[in-house]
């Protein structure tokens, strides 16, 4: 048993072990961006013979990011990254926060860097020039004096950069428990509501059914603005939030401009024509050259001015074969059969129709809009960018400061000294090691 | 005269430089060393005032936004980041042969972006999706990120042909320790920067989308390299593994870069489809 913890303990403190597991979700991760998530299960279905989609479904290829074994790596990582991280934290512990205090005459045989010579300069200038060089290297001594001629000079620099490791993989297990925590207790979908209407039901995204909000979310107004090349320029909503009945906020949302309420997140997603609440028809008095503009409702007749005619709109399409938006007209004459057109907003060839000694042109119509809410709640969000924030600051810790460390003892008596160097670098050892030659040269 | 006609100038200019990098290189000469950095900083120069006459003119159109919204404007920062990330690098690395491969890849990027007939070089006003602060943070992030892992790909491919080839051209190549040495360097700070690309990205998700992470191909095969690159960096670090596998896994690394940046809206689909 003891033997099985042991065996366990040692895969999951090794990198090997993290080296495979980055491997293995590379590759994996690979297949999700070629067969694509999410879709709805008759689709697929209708894509795969039934062996492989039996497969698949197995492997839950279809929500491969959610299944039991994608998981499983993740969750395999996040052991290796505790156990490896929390062996690390009581060497990080004792190099910042050092036991002993007094200086340590074993460094002088240990230290990955150092050199000891001779010296035959006066003590006093030994003094001043080692202090000169331990500044030059690393900082401000710290000078001890002890027994006899002993000296020790000890500086030290950057020792909190040892704790950027230790940030960064705790970010990382930030990062995953905030995106479990989210795929827990959190909820994405959409609502699409028509101008002037409300809801309370949110459809949520891959096919998992409805959230109810408690609460309804009314869309006031709708708009958008387009670019002369006919690309929208900006969309936005104007919306209620009508809970128990009462008009608990308003604000208007638009693209990148989210709204919050009631730790819900309310983003400006999509839009689309619900139909058309008004159009707006010129008619011009071919006789006279007189233009009215009809303001017209759909299957509601009105009298054209100057004759005993009539106009109404029977049909509305967003898009007449390709041409636009265009209505159906229809010309009430008495006596006569109906008369009915198409109209087209944009075709100049059937733009102006002369039926009835009238010429009809469509000016204008408003389109009811209906606005594409995406509301989400994802109570891990806070714990995702606390490790977002950690991570950065892990990664400076480690990429700007380095810690450097420097002990130099002057022992022996006059005429005859020695003096001993140690040092330990966390980065860049050849620079640091080429300048303590260089300066090292005053002192012999 | 407008942007794109400036840029086809700075496109010879970096095919200079690497030539006089090159020159430098074969004679082995310091003084026409330093020539082929001032041609690369003239370049360079003019490059960052063609990408600045580009923004005044979108104002102009009234269209206003920065350069760094569609496919020409990405390969033109692209190519700035390398020559940025190179003049940054060069006083520690004090090696023609890396401004022989910052300026070459500026080159070709460029040249690409001005010759392809698949890149659209005009102006064109932003959709609301792209309206927001983060643009710019996430994408130069991104592509500094790029940069870095460009550079250390072709460190690593002369790496192996410093290790594996046996003509006498490898006699001219530097150390094989300094190779893997800017390959590594490299990789670190790239990998700095495409966490923060990462991060700004998520960031701009949530408020644009709805959602930090939501598996789009694009954000999947970010994390891909991420993966790739956090291996590398293990590797080194706590295996210290050396030479010939860390340039493989830095090429893979690279090849994910390559796909993230291009195959990800030439063959995949996803929300990202404009970029």
């Amino acid at each position: 048993m003891t033997d099985m913890i042991k065996k366990l303990n040692k895969l999951f403190s090794s990198v090997r072990l993290t080296i495979f597991l980055f491997f293995s979700l590379a590759v994996t991760s690979i297949l999700g961006t070629i067969i694509q998530q999410g879709l709805p299960i008759e689709r697929y279905k209708a894509l795969y013979s039934p062996g492989v989609f039996s497969v698949l479904k197995f492997f839950n290829i279809f929500d491969m990011y959610h299944s039991w074994w994608f998981t499983t790596l993740l969750v395999l990582l996040s052991i290796n990254i505790i156990i490896c991280t929390s062996r690390q934290i009581p060497r990080i512990t004792k190099l910042i926060f050092p036991a002993k205090k007094e200086i340590d005459d074993t460094v002088f045989g240990s230290s990955q860097i150092r050199k000891t010579f001779q010296s035959q300069k006066k003590l006093s200038d030994l003094e001043q020039q080692s202090e000169i060089l331990v500044k030059a290297l690393v900082g401000n001594p710290v000078k001890v004096k002890t027994t006899g001629t002993c000296y020790y000079f000890f500086a030290e620099k950057g020792k909190y950069s040892r704790l950027g490791m230790i940030f960064v993989h705790i970010s990382i297990l930030l990062i995953l428990a905030g995106g479990l925590i989210g795929n827990i207790l959190g909820f994405n979908g959409q609502m699409n509501i028509v101008e002037g209407n409300r809801s309370g039901t949110v459809i949520l995204f891959g096919g998992e059914g409805t959230e109810k909000l408690g609460f309804d979310v009314r869309c006031d107004d709708f708009s958008v603005e387009f670019y002369e090349t006919g690309m929208p320029k900006e969309y936005k909503t104007d919306l209620t939030i009508i809970d128990g009945e009462k008009k608990a906020a308003s604000a208007t949302i638009r693209v990148n401009h989210p709204f919050f309420y009631k730790g819900l997140k309310f983003c400006q997603a999509t839009y689309g024509i619900a139909g058309v609440s008004d159009f707006r028809v010129i008619a011009k008095d071919n006789r006279t050259g007189d233009e009215t503009v009809l303001k017209l409702n759909m299957m509601k007749k009105v009298p054209l001015p100057g004759s005993n005619s009539s106009f109404a709109i029977a049909r509305f399409v967003t898009d007449h074969g390709g041409n636009g938006p265009a209505v159906l007209g229809v010309l009430i004459e008495p006596g006569k059969a109906h008369d009915i057109f198409w109209i087209l907003k944009n075709d100049r060839t059937v733009s102006q129709q002369q039926k009835g000694g009238f010429t009809f042109m469509l000016k204008d119509l408003s389109r009811l809009y209906y606005t594409g809410i995406q509301v989400s709640k994802d109570p891990g969000v806070p714990l995702v960018w606390a490790g977002f924030s950690l991570i950065m600051i892990g990664f400076m810790l480690s990429l700007f400061f380095a810690h450097k460390r420097i002990w130099l003892r002057i022992s022996g008596s006059q005429d005859k000294y020695e003096i001993s160097i140690a040092a330990s670098f966390s980065k860049n050892r050849e620079t640091f090691e080429e300048k303590l030659e260089e300066l090292t040269g005053n002192l012999q | 005269m407008n942007d794109t006609f400036l840029i086809s100038i700075v496109t010879f200019t970096y095919f200079f430089a690497a030539f006089a990098f090159l020159i430098s290189i074969i004679f082995h000469k310091k003084s026409v060393d330093k020539w082929a950095l001032i041609i690369t900083v003239a370049g360079l120069m003019l490059q960052t005032t063609a990408i600045i006459m580009r923004w005044v003119h979108s104002y102009k159109l009234g269209i206003g936004h920065a350069p760094l919204s569609n496919f020409y404007e990405s390969l033109v920062f692209f190519s700035w980041s390398i020559i940025f990330v190179y003049l940054i690098i060069r006083k520690r690395y004090q090696n023609s042969l890396v401004g022989i491969l910052s300026a070459f890849f500026a080159f070709l990027i460029l040249a690409y972006a001005s010759l392809s007939g698949n890149v659209n070089c005009t102006i064109q006003p932003l959709i609301p999706a792209l309206q927001s602060n983060w643009l710019i943070s996430h994408v130069i992030s991104s592509f500094l990120a790029y940069a870095c892992f460009a550079i250390a790909f072709g460190t690593s491919i002369l790496y192996l042909f410093k290790i594996k080839a046996k003509v006498n051209i490898v006699n001219l190549l530097p150390d094989a320790t300094f190779l893997d040495e800017v390959t590594y360097k490299m990789i670190s700070i790239g990998f700095v920067l495409l966490t923060l690309g990462i991060i700004t990205g998520a960031a701009w998700a949530d408020r644009a989308w709805g959602r930090y992470w939501g598996w789009d191909p694009k954000e999947t095969w970010s994390l891909i390299t991420w993966f790739i690159y956090g291996a590398f960096l293990h590797a080194r670090l706590a295996r210290g593994w050396k030479g010939i596998k860390m340039s493989l896994v830095s090429i893979i690394g690279f090849i994910a870069v390559i796909f993230t940046y291009l195959g990800v809206n030439y063959i995949l689909s996803g929300l990202h489809s404009y970029l």
